[in-house]
Formats: structure tokens, C-alpha cells, sequence
């Protein structure tokens, strides 16, 4: 049989009230308060119970997580549960950074439960399954039964259902899925147009996420001292591809050594974006990084300086957040040299 | 104008003697038919095999897929493309329905190639998974792309288009099962019943982003990239007047099939005259530069505002940099007042967890949205490979690679498969077969 272990507050771990809320961590063998219903319902043995003041994590938060993890280190467990926490400010907040840990630290599925209301549910919905619970203690036994859900599910193996299905807070993952009723997306097309264009409520199937922009940088104070880099997401790379960056979707990047040369020539670099008709850039592939032109304004005094080497990548179908990682890879080279500006060529 | 479509339902196809339907069943006088393939010179192999559901066959690398027809007046099938120019949407065809003509490479792919299963768990991934297919599997002798990742395909995809033509002669005698019929008054001329209805305009984006010739969706034969937006009326769309070409990762494709049958036409024809007055469709294109983008726009917006369209729908042949023109379209349809819903896939990554479109607009409101291109799809071995399943991880192919340190190449020695969902033919659906949405995890 699997084991599990549920972590609960001073007050349903049986300790005591407000009174009690700067106990330090203490772990029992065995079930104490909503781990007793857990037992009953899950898929695995509460092998133990660990409980924590609200106030001590709550002030103490480091002390308490390797307090909690040291206990845990010695035990064997398949999934680690906490609360549920309701509308419990202090206590949703202890559950989330508690799963978080031990989700990191050990490797094993967490689960909990937090009203919406709880700023818990907003500060770790991204990290962990978090049911949407209950407002009071008196939700209970719905909120235990829907945290047993998804963790049967994890321990079995089987797979979750959409935050939608399961109850949990969407943690900002998309994927796509076979209706269960197989409504094709022309029928689904005509449902919401005609909702639509009736003024009547309708579900889109691509809520627009909350902007992630970044705003645009300052004027490069005096370009005639400025030292400027080049960035292409356009697939410039030597012939050979020594980093073996992919024509789409891309992972890697690569930065390229123009110290020495006055333009890129043709048959040294070509590009591996697939993305875009290749005839242009592999004829002459400065036309998307423009070493030539930059190095001739440099010579010339238009700008202070170039960076000695450009940067690559493919964009085409890279996702954001590949994106986001390989320019956060790229930027400790560019500070490192003091570079004041970035020329970012797009395809 | 008044198109009918005589259906005609196949049950099975076998290889015979002559060319022929009856009861359900097609047959194919094999040699016959490749003969008639061979008469383009290009084409150096060719071989014909029959692929139904249920059938432990994979393909791989797919090209095109075309329903096969006839047309009674003996028009082309694609006017201006396999024959001479002439009206499409008007008259009698006559189809084989629950079939299609695959083209699939003897050897080589590219990146706007992709993968399609007859059964088990990759079937549900494509919608040829579900028809009874007549597969031409061949080779040419285009070398000079032989070792490219975009491919023009031509040689092929025509040979697929003729082939169509030539299978569906053997209908002509004979009395359809049934008739669909699709029959569009003038826009101001429709009576006040239809005319006190909300009026919508279908607004397709066909992929147009190849600036080289050969390589994008054809109106008439035209290049789809060569032009501005312009109102058609929805029978020319189901009649052949556009074809699908050969860019863009491969399930975010519009087959020729697909535009043949386009279930988003069909069910807005469907509405027509109840709850809807389907005022025709508005062919708009994908662009590289912004300036067409915002042009294509502009011209879109402004023809829905010049027929007194109420509602939109726009849908878009790709993804990525086509999100922009995705995006753009629908917020100048709504500037305008125009209120719109979009049809779309995603691309969300092998995490869910980028953003869905390269450009978001909270205009956007209401989309219906078909997968997510970057999923990760694992297959077993398939008994029967048609092609050249190397091809899915040496040639490039969208959602294929050749070596990655986790996960290995994309094919294995024992013929099972990793990929992205971006190589299954035309598996995101988004002209409207789609049964898949895209759910928060």
C-alpha cells in the first residue's frame, strides 16, 4: 500500500486555537484530524501527521520548512497533503509554502485545498494542485473528498483532468483535449457567433491572458560612446551549426565571433530558420544581421562600439517561454561586456 | 449561385479491372491509374495502395489529401489550376464521400509534411484517420529540392489533385445517393425574412507567406499571396476554386479536402435563413510584412462594413507569425463594429505553458480554439509504413528532429515515434472538423 503524509494547523491537528498558533513543528505516527478522513479515502496509508502553528511557519518560515523537511527525511511516503485550509488567511499560506518545499525537496505529488478568497490560493496555484475549497471548516468533507480525487489519480498513475473537471485552480497550463462529445469547432463556431451577435453570455475557449509586456527601453543616452549588440532570431548561424539549433521550436542559441571580420560572407553563415523563404539570407545573410553595415558605422564613428560576438536563434514556433530562458542565458554575456544597446533583428 | 454536390458513400475500395462505383464499393484498375499518374514525366516511382480505418498502416511523409469528384459539365475539378480556368460554385459534382486521394513521398519530406494513422491511438489525430484512402505514394525527380526543408511538391500534389479527377470520372453515370445543395441569393436580394437577420461574413485566412512562387494556397491558380482581400461567394470555396499548398507546419494545414468540404461553410449555410443571414465569405491571406498584415486588415474590415456585415468569423491556415494577421483581422473587424469570432490553434509549448498566440488582444473575445500544435505525441510501431518514416526526424519536418539528448531522434529503431502534434496532417482542424479544444491544467 502507498503512503501519504497530510500536514494540518495547531487547530485541526487538536492542539488548540489562536492560543496555540506559535507551536513549532511536531509529527505524530498515525492520523490526527482531517488525516483520519484522508485514511479512509485514499488510495494509500496516513502513515503520519504533521502539524505546525499558523503564527510559527508563519513568522518562521525558514526554520519551519527544514524543521518539517528534517522530519520527513527518514520517512518513506508517495504524496504529501495539506490542509484543507478555507478561507484561513495565515493557514492557506502555510499549506502552499509547505507542498512547495516538499514538492522540491523530495519529488513527490502535493496537494491541497484553498479558498479563492485565500491570498494562499494565488501565491501557489502555479506550483501545486490546489482545490478550490470551501469558505468554512463546515466544507470539510467536500474538500477532502475533492483533494482524494486528483490524489488517488497521482498515486494510480491516472491522469488529471482539466483544472475545470478536477476543481483546482488552473495552474497556467494549456493543452488541448478531445471533447467529450466530440462537438466539432464549426458547430462550436456557430454556438458562440449566434450567442454573440445576440448580445447573449458566451464561453471563449482562449481567455486572453493577462498581458506580459515589457516596457520599451530608454534612448541610448550618447551613441557616439554606446557599445551595441546583435541579436537575430532569424537562424543565422556558421554552415556547420555547431549548436545544433533547430529550425523551429528552437531550445539552443548560439553567439558567434565577428571580432575579426567585416561582414558576414556568404557560404561561412547561412540560416536554419524554416520558417521563412532562405534564398535572401543564405545569398548574403547579412541582410538579417547586419555585420556589414554595423561594422562600417563603427569605423565610422556613428556609434561607439560592436560587441564582438552576435547572437542567434530560430523563432519560429519557439515558445515564450523557451524565449524568455535562452535571453536570460544571453544577458550576462552582454553585461559582462558592458553593452548599452541591443539591435534585435526579428524575420 | 446554386451548387450541388451528388454524394456518393464509400464503403470500401478495392483494386479490379475497371474503374468503377457500385454499392458502396470503388474500385480501382491499379495500373490504369498509375499509368495515368506517369504521364507527368516528373514523377520517376509511383504505387497505389488502398489505407481504411482500422487498418495498422502509418504514412509518412503526407502532401495533400483531395476528395475525390466529378464535374457533369466536364469543367475541371480545380479550374485554373489542373485545367483551364472557368467558374467555380455553380452546376453539379458529384463526390465520393468518406474518401480521399493521399499523396505521400516514396522517400523525402519537409517541413510542411506530416504523419497519419489508420488505427490505434494515432488514428484520432488526423481526420484521414476516418476515411477509406486511396494512397499515392511516389517519387520524382525535382532534385533540385530534393535535400530542401520547404518543398513546393508540385510534381505530386498535381498528380494527387489529377488523380482525384481521374478516380472520380467513374461517377458520371450514375444516380447520386443524395444531393447536398448550396444555393446563395444576391446579398441584397434576399427577401425581408433572411434580411432582418444578423448577417455574417466567413473570413478565411489561406497561408500565403512564401514570397517564392510554388509554394502557397492557389485561388483560381492564383497566388493567395499576390492579392487583397476580396469577397467569394462560399460555393466557389466547396467547388474548387482554391487549393492548398505546400508551407506551414502541417497541422495547422488546410488540405485540399478540407477546403472541398469546409465544415465552417457548411455550418454557417446551415444557419442561413434561420438564425443567420451567411452573407458569403471575405478570402483574406497571411502576410510576412507588417504593413500587408495591417493592410489585409484594413481591406477586410472595410468590405465587411460595405456589405452590412453584423458578425464575423475569421480563421487562420497557421500559427505563430500568422497570429498577428489572426489577431489584427479580428481586432479591425471589431473596431469596425463588427462583432467576431475567431477559429485557431495554439501554441502553447510542450509544457502548456507559453503564451497561446504570438499576439493577444483582449478584442479577442470569443475564440474557438482546435489543439495545440506543440503537444508531445509518442506511437507505437505500426505493421505498415507507407513512405518513408525516416523522414518524420531526417527531413525536417515540423514537428519531427533528427537527434535531441532526452528524447532521442524522433524515429526509433522499431518504427515507434515521438513528435510534435506540428507533423500530424492537418490534425488541428481549425477549417472547423476540429473535436479538440484547448482546457487549463
Amino acid at each position: 500500500m502507498k503512503k501519504a503524509i497530510v500536514y494540518v494547523n495547531q487547530f485541526f491537528g487538536q492542539i488548540g486555537g489562536e492560543d496555540q498558533a506559535g507551536i513549532e513543528p511536531q509529527i505524530h505516527e498515525g492520523q490526527i484530524g482531517p488525516a483520519m478522513q484522508f485514511d479512509k479515502l485514499l488510495d494509500a496509508e496516513v502513515t503520519h501527521t504533521v502539524i505546525c502553528g499558523d503564527n510559527y511557519i508563519g513568522s518562521n518560515t525558514e526554520a519551519a520548512i527544514a524543521t518539517i523537511i528534517g522530519m520527513l527525511e527518514d520517512k518513506e511516503f508517495d504524496i504529501f497533503l495539506a490542509g484543507p485550509a478555507f478561507q484561513a488567511g495565515r493557514y492557506g499560506v502555510a499549506c502552499g509554502t509547505i507542498c512547495k518545499a516538499v514538492k522540491e525537496k523530495f519529488g513527490v505529488p502535493v496537494v491541497t485545498s484553498i479558498n479563492e478568497e485565500n491570498p494562499g490560493a494565488e501565491m501557489f496555484k502555479k506550483d501545486m494542485y490546489i482545490l478550490r475549497g470551501g469558505n468554512i471548516a463546515s466544507k470539510m468533507r467536500k474538500d477532502v473528498a475533492a483533494m482524494v480525487g486528483v490524489a488517488n489519480k497521482l498515486l494510480n498513475g491516472e491522469p488529471v483532468g482539466s483544472a475545470e473537471e478536477e476543481g483546482y485552480f488552473p495552474r497556467g497550463i494549456r493543452r488541448q483535449v478531445w471533447r467529450a462529445d466530440l462537438k466539432p469547432a464549426s458547430e462550436r463556431m456557430i454556438d458562440m457567433l449566434i450567442k454573440k451577435v445576440n448580445g447573449q453570455p458566451f464561453e471563449t475557449e482562449l481567455p486572453i491572458p493577462k498581458m506580459d509586456r515589457v516596457p520599451i527601453a530608454a534612448p541610448v543616452k550618447d551613441l557616439k560612446t554606446a557599445r551595441i549588440a546583435l541579436l537575430t532570431t532569424g537562424g543565422i548561424v556558421p554552415v556547420d551549426n555547431p549548436d545544433r539549433i533547430q529550425s523551429a521550436s528552437a531550445t539552443r542559441w548560439g553567439r558567434y565571433d565577428i571580432s575579426s571580420t567585416d561582414a558576414l560572407k556568404t557560404g561561412e553563415y547561412k540560416t536554419i530558420h524554416a520558417g521563412f523563404d532562405p534564398a535572401a539570407a543564405d545569398a548574403d545573410p547579412n541582410v538579417i544581421t547586419p555585420v556589414d553595415a554595423l561594422k562600417v558605422l563603427e569605423k565610422e564613428g556613428f556609434f561607439g562600439s560592436l560587441h564582438p560576438y552576435f547572437y542567434s536563434t530560430v523563432g519560429t514556433g519557439t515558445t515564450q517561454a523557451e524565449a524568455q530562458r535562452m535571453a536570460q542565458e544571453m544577458v550576462p554575456f552582454l553585461r559582462e561586456d558592458h553593452v548599452d544597446a541591443c539591435i534585435m533583428v526579428a524575420t | 449561385m446554386k451548387l450541388e454536390i451528388g454524394n456518393f458513400y464509400v464503403k470500401d475500395i478495392v483494386f479490379g479491372e475497371l474503374l468503377s462505383f457500385s454499392d458502396g464499393v470503388l474500385t480501382i484498375n491499379k495500373e490504369e491509374a498509375l499509368k495515368f499518374v506517369c504521364e507527368d514525366e516528373r514523377i520517376t516511382e509511383a504505387d497505389l495502395y488502398i489505407a481504411k480505418p482500422g487498418d495498422k498502416i502509418r504514412m509518412c511523409p503526407v502532401k495533400e489529401a483531395i476528395e475525390p469528384r466529378t464535374r457533369l459539365d466536364g469543367r475541371s475539378l480545380f479550374p485554373g489550376y489542373i485545367g483551364d480556368l472557368a467558374q467555380a460554385g455553380d452546376g453539379v459534382t458529384y463526390a465520393l464521400k468518406n474518401c480521399s486521394v493521399l499523396v505521400v513521398g516514396k522517400h523525402w519530406g519537409g517541413f510542411q509534411d506530416g504523419v497519419i494513422d489508420m488505427s490505434g491511438e494515432g488514428q484520432k489525430y488526423t481526420y484521414f484517420g476516418q476515411l477509406n484512402n486511396i494512397v499515392l505514394v511516389a517519387d520524382t525527380n525535382e532534385d533540385f529540392e530534393k535535400r530542401e526543408q520547404q518543398k513546393k511538391n508540385d510534381a505530386l500534389r498535381r498528380a494527387g489533385h489529377k488523380l482525384a479527377e481521374f478516380i472520380g470520372a467513374c461517377l458520371k453515370e450514375l444516380t447520386p445517393e443524395e444531393t447536398e445543395v448550396y444555393e446563395s441569393e444576391p446579398m441584397i436580394r434576399r427577401g425581408e425574412e433572411v434580411e432582418k437577420l444578423p448577417s455574417v461574413v466567413y473570413v478565411m485566412q489561406p497561408q500565403s507567406q512564401m514570397e517564392a512562387a510554388g509554394y502557397n494556397d492557389l485561388v483560381y491558380g492564383w497566388d493567395t499571396n499576390h492579392m487583397v482581400p476580396t469577397v467569394m461567394n462560399p460555393n466557389e470555396i466547396l467547388d474548387g476554386a482554391i487549393i492548398s499548398g505546400s508551407f506551414m507546419p502541417v497541422s495547422s494545414k488546410w488540405s485540399t479536402y478540407d477546403f472541398q468540404n469546409c465544415p465552417n461553410i457548411k455550418a454557417l449555410y446551415k444557419e442561413h435563413g434561420k438564425t443567420i443571414n451567411f452573407l458569403g465569405v471575405i478570402m483574406s491571406n497571411l502576410n510576412v510584412a507588417l504593413e500587408e498584415k495591417e493592410r489585409a486588415a484594413l481591406y477586410v474590415a472595410q468590405i465587411a462594413k460595405t456589405i452590412g456585415a453584423d458578425a464575423a468569423v475569421v480563421a487562420e491556415e497557421g500559427y505563430g507569425n500568422p497570429d498577428a494577421d489572426f489577431v489584427g483581422c479580428i481586432v479591425a473587424l471589431e473596431d469596425a463594429g463588427v462583432k467576431t469570432v475567431g477559429v485557431t490553434n495554439e501554441c502553447t509549448g510542450r509544457d502548456g505553458q507559453s503564451q497561446p498566440l504570438v499576439t493577444l488582444d483582449e478584442k479577442c473575445d470569443a475564440i474557438v480554439s482546435c489543439g495545440n500544435v506543440s503537444e508531445m505525441i509518442e506511437l507505437p510501431p505500426m505493421e505498415t509504413v507507407l513512405g518513408e518514416l525516416e523522414a518524420l526526424a531526417r527531413d525536417g519536418l515540423s514537428g519531427g528532429w533528427a537527434n535531441d539528448e532526452i528524447l532521442g531522434s524522433s524515429v526509433r529503431e522499431d518504427g515507434s515515434i515521438i513528435m510534435e502534434n506540428n507533423s500530424m496532417f492537418c490534425g488541428d482542424q481549425v477549417c472547423g472538423w476540429s473535436p479538440k479544444t484547448m482546457k487549463e491544467f
